[in-house]
Formats: structure tokens, C-alpha cells, sequence
């Protein structure tokens, strides 16, 4: 039965069952791995970091904040007080197992609190996620609305907008990052707010360029002819066609975020409380000569699932818009 | 031209004093002052919130924030950055300090950013999907990935796990003073920033040195008999390098950015450091001065390489 005011014909994607749009999907998946086998690569990495941090409870073997304690080697029942004064701890038998090598226990070693390192490391791919997937999205919603008004108004607005977007971008990165969160109070969600923030106009920027190039073809003009209102046309004509640059751009800021957070982690800047790769390797460097290992693993994991996303962003770029091949 | 450098000019001082005002009103809402943070650092028991007022009445604080604001903007447009809260020296001369300094890294940063980046990338071009070609392009995509604190921490366990060289960050010498030991201070910092800003300029001079070896002039120089060496380097690469230049203009600000943590790393009192010890002692009039003085290299910067561009290539049309 048909109500008076259902739409007579959806378009033909919506018609599609949810399976058939699974397999679909999954062959279009397929086929981007096998074309793109380094993007396939990067995207076997990302999927597993998604999986370590979505179980990192269940993965990480050990409590990242656990203490883990050693046999004492030194350990005497009865000290003298003069062995006493040379090393307060002989009369205890356990001490804290503090820079441990990597081993079969502690497979990439413990930290100077004597806490499991890998525990750590696989608990900090939560908060490096939920800040390039946070801090990417708010980047690109905002970029999209201010590059497209900018784009598609033109005139005096989009001189104004340009400019301020010229002011964030000369403003030091950095700085303008750590100002916010001061400003906000230290905290994972303050951190994605301001690095989202800050990423606006290299977002708008790309946006902006995109918007304009379809903005002067035949089927915008075609749509503003028949009377179309500007909405419409921006949400109906302009967006689907800068949609795989939008992927683009998401995909190419998670890596980027990821990094930012880190360096300001490692600066002393961020997020209190949460595990970050970025002070890992920050705290790892007060015994960096004796005892690396807390730095190499934290930075390696940074590495890895940033290259992992670029790799991404790269084969999507390809794939998708091969006209911004090697942009 | 010439209108097209003025107007772009007169946009560039709008940009900048969008940049000040920033500054200004986060300075401004930014909990804590100056004389708060000092008492809490030096922890004397006992600061009564009078003290700390008055402390700030001393160094103009507690003055009507659109007063504050408007002396701010009418000290700027005198080129009067006002003087450090901490040191009691004018903010020029800070900067007159700092920034032989970052001139110094910036400039090494470059160095080695380039004459890594170009060789690399007309050999990952010329060796197009062979095994070099793979073995850069991998190489550039790690650098692009690995942070520069990281890379800069692992330079400094190898140093000092084999001996190699004495890292002496206490001296803090110029290069024109002490060679020796400048290059020693500055060498794994301007290698970790020079590596990774690497990456960008290697790839894009690598497309781009793909699309010109596939011209019609290229192929006219080959049929000429041309030797292939004189083909890349006289006919390719000057045709491929100018969108570098853009690059070029755009990593400054980056460069700015992964000064910071290097100074910081490696005691490099430069501008960077500089920048983030002004907003922890929430020295004002410092931070401000420092804040505007990168926009403006920055936001110079591009309208330098924009003009040059135009310059260079004559199929630019600047209007």
C-alpha cells in the first residue's frame, strides 16, 4: 500500500537488499587489496590496531598499571646496619622489577615503575585511535562546512573566511594546540577538540578547491536553472561529487593526528591519565642510554600505524581520484 | 605584479592581526598569570591572593582587558613588542638571541632535507617501478610516518652505545663560533628534522618527474641522441622542479613545528623553545611577539614563493 506522500521511486542504490550491498561491498574491498597491495597492507595493520584496541583488556596479558616485583638478588635475612646504609632494600626479599629486558614474561620488557611495556603499548593504541579518528573527523565536518560556504558564495565571505583560515594556519601548530587545552583544562576529549581545530585549514583548504571545481559545472548550473535553492544543490549535487575527496582527507588526517598527538604527549602536553605512545617515549628517554626499550617500542608503534594510514590514504587517493595521484 | 604584491601584502597585515588578537584573548582566558605561576614554581608558602594581585598590577594586569587589548595593537603598530615579564629584556631583543639559532637548525634542517629529497626522487623517477624505485618510495613513507623525537631518541642511544661523537648540549656555540662542537649539537636534530621533512618534496619531485619524462620534448631530445644524463638534468628536472618551490614555502611552517621539540630535545635556545617556555610561565608579552613574528615569516614566506613562482614560470599569470 502507498501513502499519498512516499516517494513513487527511490534511487536505484537504496533499493538494494543488506546483503547484496555486503557482498558488494566486500568484492569492491577485495578488489581494492588486490589492485592496491600496499593499501591492502596499511589496511591489514589499521584493522589490526582497531582489534587491539577494542581488546586491548583481554590482549595485553598483564594490567598496563601492574608493578610487577623480582626475586631480590641482594636479599640477606639479617643485615648488618652498614650493608643496611649501602643498600636500603637487602632486607626485603622481592624488590620492584623495574627495566627488564625484553623476555618470554614481559615480552617488550618493563618500564621504570616496573610496569609490563607491551601491557602499555597495546593500551595506548586506544587513545592514539580515538584521537586520529576524533580529532580527523571534526577536522573534516568543519573544513566541509567552511569550504564549502567559502567555495560556493565566493565574493566577500570567502575573502574573510580565507583569511582567518591563513591566520590559524601561520600560528604555530603547536603552541596553538597546548594554548586550547590549557585554556579547556588538560583532558582525551579537550586534546581531540583542539588538534581537530587546529587541522581546519589544511581540511578547508582542500575542501574549498574541491567545492569550486564542481561549482562551475554544467550540472550545478543545470540545478540552479530549475530553481533548486542553494541547500539543495550543496547537499544533493556538490557533496556526492566531493565525497571520495572527503575519504581522502579523513583518511590521510587520522595519520597526521596520530603524530601530533604523540609529539605533544612527548612535550608534556598531554591528555593526563591516558596511556600515550608520546610519553612513552618522553619517559622512556630518562634512562635512554641503559634502557631503551620503553622509547623503541613506543615510537615503533607510532611509526607503524601512521605509515599504516598513510599507506591507506595513499591507495585510496589512487583508487578514488586518480587525478590528485601523487598531490 | 607590483598590484598583486601590495594587495596580497595588505591581506598578509589583516592575517596578522587576526593572528594577534588570537594570541591575545587566549593569552587572556588562559588560567593563571605570570606572578601566579612564579610564586607556585619558586613554592613559597603563603602567597595570599593579594600578593598575586598586586604582583599583576605591577606588570599592567588588572587593567580593563579592551584597554589592555587596544595599548596591545597600538604598541604593534610602533613594531613595540613590549618587554619579557621573565627576564625584563625587550621581546626583539629575546629574539635577536633565539633566532640566529632557529636560523641556524632551519637552515641545516633544509640542507639535509634537500639533498636527500632530490637525488632520491630522480632516482625513484628514472628507476620508475623497479627495485630502487621500491626501496625509496618505502623509505620515504617511513620518514613520513616515524616522529621526529623518535628518530631524534634513537640517534642518541646509537651515538652513545658505540661512542661515536660527544653530544654536548651545556655549550650551546654558534656554527660560526665553534664549528666543531656546533655541528655535533646540531647534527642528529637537523638529520631527525631533515629526514622528515624529506618525504614530501621526494614524492612530489618523483610524480612530477614522471609526468615531464612522459613530454613530447623529452622524446625529441632521445630521438637528438642525446645522452640520458643530459636528458634528466637538463631538460626533466628543470621542468619538474618548480612546484617544489611551493613545497618549499609550506614547509616552513612545518619546519617551525618540529623545531619545537628539537630545541626542546637538545637544548637549543631558539625560537621554539622559546615559544613553548612562554606558555608555561605564561610570559605574555613574550609569547605574543614570539606568536606574530612566525606568522609573519610564514604568512611572507608564501607571498615570497607565490611571487617567485610567477617569476619563474611564465605560464603563471599573477592577478
Amino acid at each position: 500500500m502507498t501513502t499519498p506522500n512516499a516517494p513513487t521511486s527511490l534511487p536505484f542504490e537504496e533499493r538494494l537488499s543488506p546483503l547484496t550491498r555486503f557482498t558488494r561491498a566486500s568484492r569492491a574491498l577485495g578488489r581494492f587489496c588486490r589492485q592496491k597491495k600496499l593499501g591492502g597492507f596499511g589496511l591489514v595493520i589499521v584493522l589490526v590496531f582497531i582489534v587491539l584496541a577494542l581488546f586491548s583488556g583481554t590482549l595485553d596479558r598483564y594490567d598496563p598499571t601492574f608493578v610487577f616485583a623480582a626475586e631480590n638478588p641482594n636479599f640477606k635475612v639479617d643485615p648488618t646496619i652498614a650493608e643496611l646504609a649501602e643498600d636500603p632494600n637487602i632486607s626485603s626479599p622481592h624488590v620492584v622489577a623495574l627495566f627488564e629486558t625484553p623476555s618470554g614474561e614481559h615480552w617488550f620488557g618493563t618500564d621504570r615503575f616496573g610496569r609490563d611495556i607491551y601491557a602499555r603499548v597495546i593500551h595506548g593504541t586506544k587513545l592514539a585511535l580515538t584521537i586520529g579518528f576524533g580529532a580527523s573527523l571534526i577536522a573534516v565536518v568543519a573544513g566541509l562546512v567552511i569550504g564549502a560556504i567559502s567555495a560556493y558564495y565566493l565574493g566577500k565571505i570567502d575573502l574573510v573566511v580565507q583569511r582567518v583560515i591563513d591566520a590559524i594556519y601561520a600560528f604555530p601548530f603547536l603552541i596553538l594546540i597546548l594554548l586550547i587545552v590549557q585554556i579547556a583544562e588538560p583532558s582525551t576529549r579537550n586534546v581531540v577538540f583542539a588538534l581537530g581545530f587546529g587541522g581546519i585549514p589544511f581540511a578547508a583548504r582542500l575542501i574549498r578547491s574541491a567545492v569550486l571545481a564542481v561549482r562551475g559545472s554544467e550540472y550545478v548550473q543545470a540545478a540552479r536553472v530549475t530553481g533548486a535553492s542553494d541547500l539543495r544543490i550543496l547537499v544533493r549535487h556538490v557533496l556526492p561529487n566531493i565525497g571520495s575527496m572527503l575519504i581522502i582527507v579523513f583518511s590521510v588526517g587520522i595519520g597526521a593526528f596520530i603524530l601530533a598527538e604523540a609529539t605533544v604527549s612527548f612535550l608534556g602536553a598531554g591528555p593526563p591519565g591516558a596511556i600515550s605512545w608520546g610519553r612513552m617515549v618522553s619517559s622512556g628517554r630518562g634512562a635512554l642510554d641503559l634502557h631503551p626499550w620503553e622509547s623503541i617500542f613506543a615510537g615503533g608503534a607510532i611509526t607503524l600505524l601512521v605509515m599504516a594510514f598513510n599507506l591507506l590514504g595513499d591507495a585510496l587517493r589512487d583508487v578514488l581520484d586518480p587525478r590528485l595521484r601523487g598531490v | 605584479m607590483q598590484s598583486y604584491i601590495i594587495r596580497r601584502a595588505v591581506l598578509n597585515i589583516f592575517v596578522l592581526w587576526i593572528v594577534a588578537t588570537i594570541v591575545f584573548f587566549a593569552v587572556h582566558v588562559l588560567p593563571g598569570s605570570f606572578a601566579s605561576q612564579q610564586f607556585s614554581s619558586a613554592n613559597l608558602g603563603g602567597v595570599t591572593p593579594e600578593a598575586i594581585a598586586r604582583a599583576e598590577a605591577i606588570l599592567g594586569l588588572d587593567k580593563p582587558v579592551i584597554e589592555q587589548y587596544g595599548a596591545f595593537l597600538w604598541d604593534l603598530v610602533q613594531f613595540d613588542l613590549g618587554e619579557s615579564f621573565l627576564t625584563k629584556r625587550s621581546v626583539w631583543s629575546e629574539l635577536g638571541r633565539a633566532v640566529p639559532y632557529s636560523i641556524e637548525l632551519g637552515v641545516l634542517i633544509v640542507l639535509v632535507g634537500f639533498t636527500i629529497a632530490i637525488p632520491v626522487g630522480i632516482l625513484s623517477a628514472v628507476k620508475q617501478d623497479q627495485l630502487p624505485d621500491y626501496l625509496l618510495r618505502g623509505g620515504a613513507i617511513f620518514a613520513l610516518a616515524a616522529p621526529a623525537f623518535w628518530t631524534a631518541s634513537i640517534a642518541v642511544i646509537l651515538v652513545l652505545e658505540w661512542n661515536l661523537f660527544r653530544i654536548d648540549v651545556t655549550g650551546q656555540p654558534h656554527i660560526w663560533e665553534d664549528p666543531k662542537l656546533a655541528l655535533q649539537w646540531y647534527l642528529i636534530p637537523m638529520f631527525a628534522g631533515g629526514i622528515a621533512s624529506t618525504a614530501t618534496t621526494m614524492r612530489l619531485l618523483r610524480s612530477q618527474m614522471l609526468e615531464v619524462l612522459r613530454e613530447d620534448y623529452i622524446v625529441t631530445a632521445r630521438a637528438k641522441g642525446l645522452p640520458e644524463r643530459t636528458i634528466i638534468m637538463r631538460h626533466a628536472l628543470r621542468n619538474a622542479w618548480l612546484p617544489i618551490l611551493t613545497v618549499m614555502g609550506l614547509t616552513v611552517a612545518t619546519i617551525i613545528g618540529s623545531q619545537i621539540v628539537l630545541e626542546q630535545m637538545f637544548n637549543i635556545p631558539g625560537v621554539g623553545r622559546l615559544l613553548w617556555q612562554s606558555v608555561s610561565l605564561r610570559d605574555t608579552p613574550l609569547l605574543e611577539g614570539l606568536v606574530l613574528v612566525v606568522a609573519f615569516v610564514v604568512v611572507f614566506t608564501n607571498l615570497f614563493v607565490d611571487v617567485l613562482y610567477g617569476l619563474l614560470d611564465p605560464r603563471v599569470r599573477l592577478a
